[in-house]
């Protein structure tokens, strides 16, 4: 006997479900999706706040032709870089030490954390004051030790890395927090199985926890980059972009833009960034959460 | 291969005593496996073996070396966990080898070792898997497989089976008892499954509340249990219990009866017992059968036909409920009557104190 199938039925689909996301497509297009679009449209003109004058792509064009835009675009990556980078790295240590028997432990865990909640214009002016090359506690307490200090905020090859300490400082709390949760969520078992297999602590670190601790990574690595890339209170609270542009990330640019009244090539200049995020983000992410054959 | 030595073992939390002075002899290639309800303090006192939980007061000697202060590493044992403890980012190659290539084994006879391993397990098909993607009867076979590549003087085993469905466990239940015999290696096995253990094990230590009950072979301690603990746990379906009168007392059997049983003369040992002691008496469900006349009397509560045989809970006079196994397909009813005969010869008579009043093995 010849089996026959029976003919595939056309699939209907039905409108219903969709009335459940139109509340939230309304809000998403007019807070997120409409003003996207529309700095996409304006990035294509030279725009007061009254009228727009479309003039193609020579604001990306202008963008690109000014030297200290550029400049602005490798100090963001740079800034990214090295934020993200120390918040890992300082970000582990603490959570090790403050997930290990130490003394104080929830009090510490406080403390750490405590630089997060405070506000980032706060952070800035007063470390503004401490990094002062003469006057700043920082660089007295180095002479008191007999040391020259640098100039912390005025040198331009510093200022940079500087502010970049600074957001370490303020942030690393909560990267502390995401890898404490990661670690205390490792399963004791495995430490046993590897502590009886002869692991040493170090060997216990580079095999067991910082591979079973990557999503923790990942999240922080995530955060931290997209924060980095986003720069921009800490800088302008603290040096302006400066000194001249040494310190100018594509925000406190695209800010100074806006100041200046050049709309369109600051919009530009917003598309630019959004471009670079998802440039950079994206492809990072897939890389960070590619399957480890967990379960 | 190494025997182990246990001399009066305690461990305390703070002031929670968990381990209570636990002296035990384990031979060289023996099969011991730990037993007893949850709680009991059998995983502890494994896990004092690995080295894994400090000894707070006795002597553990593992071969003929005081191990009290020797890291896990250098005690010369593998372990296999209940949660198989396997490296998820691992693939099965690299777990297995993990322990090897901590010891700096060079790269080839690492090799060797895994693929050897592998093939005793069957699981060389596996090998460059990552956990994940193992079924659980594949991931304890892993988990044993990082345990015998390591060529350890002892195994350990916590509920390695616990995590498996029944049929797999009964199969992996006798893959270990295979590799027991191929490896003749000392094992020390912790279950409160007491199948598992009477089916596995040269020597059962039956433990409750940190104090070991009883150490014996699996028939001894079925057979002849020193208390009623023992004898409840060991045993599947558990022994029935009923308290009794002494009636009279001979030279080598004591004559007792109750309203629930029938005078029945129980061989024991009769030093200390008079008439009109109160003892307790057990016997298994499977010692009982049906007879018209027979000492037990009871009314069905409930049948459980299973074809080769039929459990029958009956409800004694005085309301105790008891089990009865008995052979082939009995079409009882519930609620009626029901006599059986108790083989007197397998009865166990207990004092007030739960000790047995074992007859002396003649």
């Amino acid at each position: 006997m010849t089996a026959v199938a029976a003919p595939a039925l056309p699939k209907r689909r039905s409108l219903y479900p969709g009335w459940f996301y139109a509340p939230a497509a309304a809000v998403y297009s007019v807070l997120f999706l409409a003003p996207t679009l529309a700095s996409l449209y304006f990035s294509l003109t030279r725009w007061t706040l009254f009228d727009a004058t479309f003039i193609g792509f020579d604001n990306f064009a202008q963008f690109f032709r000014e030297p200290f835009l550029v400049q602005g675009l490798v100090n963001t990556v740079i800034y990214a870089v090295v934020t993200s980078g120390l918040k890992v790295v300082v970000g582990m240590l603490l959570a090790l030490m403050l997930t290990s028997e130490i003394i104080a432990r929830g009090y510490l865990r406080s403390v750490i954390f405590f630089p997060v909640l405070v506000s980032t214009v706060g952070v800035g002016i007063t470390f503004t004051v401490l990094m002062h090359p003469t006057q700043g506690m920082i660089n007295q307490t180095l002479a008191f030790l007999g040391m020259a200090g640098p100039g912390w905020l005025v040198d331009p090859r510093l200022a940079l890395f500087s502010v970049a300490l600074v957001d370490v400082w303020k942030g690393v709390g909560l990267a502390t927090v995401i890898y404490i949760a990661g670690l205390v969520a490792i399963p004791r078992d495995y430490y046993e199985a590897a502590r009886i297999d002869g692991a040493t602590k170090l060997q216990n670190f580079f095999y067991v926890t910082l591979p079973l601790s990557r999503p923790a990574t990942a999240t922080v690595i995530t955060l931290s980059f997209i924060g980095g890339l986003r720069t921009f209170d800490l800088i302008w609270a603290m040096t302006k972009g400066g000194p001249g542009f040494a310190s100018d990330t594509i925000a406190s640019v695209i800010y100074k833009q806006y100041q200046a009244g050049f709309y369109g090539l600051s919009t530009a200049g917003n598309v630019v960034l959004f471009i670079l995020i998802a440039v950079l983000v994206v492809p990072l992410t897939m890389f960070l959460n590619r399957k480890q054959g967990h379960e | 291969m190494a025997g182990l030595e246990l001399k009066n073992i305690q461990k305390s939390y703070g002031s929670v005593e968990v381990i209570k002075g636990v002296s035990l002899s384990i031979d060289d290639g023996e099969f011991v496996v730990f037993v007893g309800p949850s709680g009991c303090g059998k995983s502890t006192l494994l896990r004092m073996i690995a080295g894994l939980e400090d000894i707070t007061g006795g002597e553990l000697f593992i071969g003929n070396k005081l191990c009290n202060a020797v890291e896990p590493r250098d005690r010369s044992i593998a372990m296999v966990f209940q949660s198989y403890a396997l490296y998820p980012h691992m693939t099965v190659y690299d777990n297995v080898g993990f322990g090897l290539k901590l010891a700096r084994t060079p790269k080839d006879v690492r090799d060797q070792k895994i693929r050897n391993a592998a093939k005793i397990l069957k699981m060389e098909h596996l090998l460059d898997r990552k956990p994940g993607q193992l079924s659980g009867g594949q991931r304890q076979r892993v988990a044993i497989g990082r345990a015998i590549v390591r060529q350890p003087e002892v195994f350990l085993f916590d509920e390695p089976l616990s995590n498996l469905d029944a049929a797999l466990r009964v199969d992996m239940r006798m893959e270990i008892s295979k590799l027991h015999q191929t490896l003749s290696a000392t094992m020390i096995y912790v279950t409160h499954d007491q199948v598992e253990a009477m089916t596995l094990a040269d020597k059962i230590v039956v433990l409750d509340g940190g104090v070991v009950q009883q150490v014996g072979s699996p028939i001894d301690l079925y057979q002849r249990p020193t208390n009623l603990f023992v004898a409840g746990f060991i045993g599947s379906p558990k022994m029935n219990f009923v308290e009794v009168v002494v009636e009279a007392v001979n030279e080598d059997n004591i004559m007792v009866g109750s309203k629930d049983v029938a005078r029945l003369g129980v061989p024991a040992t009769v030093a200390g017992v008079k008439v009109g002691d109160t003892l307790t008496l057990g016997i298994r469900p499977h010692d009982l059968s049906p007879a018209t006349n027979g000492a037990v009397v009871g009314r069905v509560s409930l049948v459980e036909r299973l074809g080769n045989e039929t459990i029958v809970n009956i409800e004694l006079a005085s309301g105790i409920p008891w089990l009865a196994v008995l052979d082939g397909d009995q079409a009882l009813r519930v609620g009626e009557s029901i006599a059986l005969a108790a083989d007197p010869a397998k009865a166990i008579l207990f004092d007030r104190t739960g000790q047995a009043l074992l007859a002396p093995i003649a």
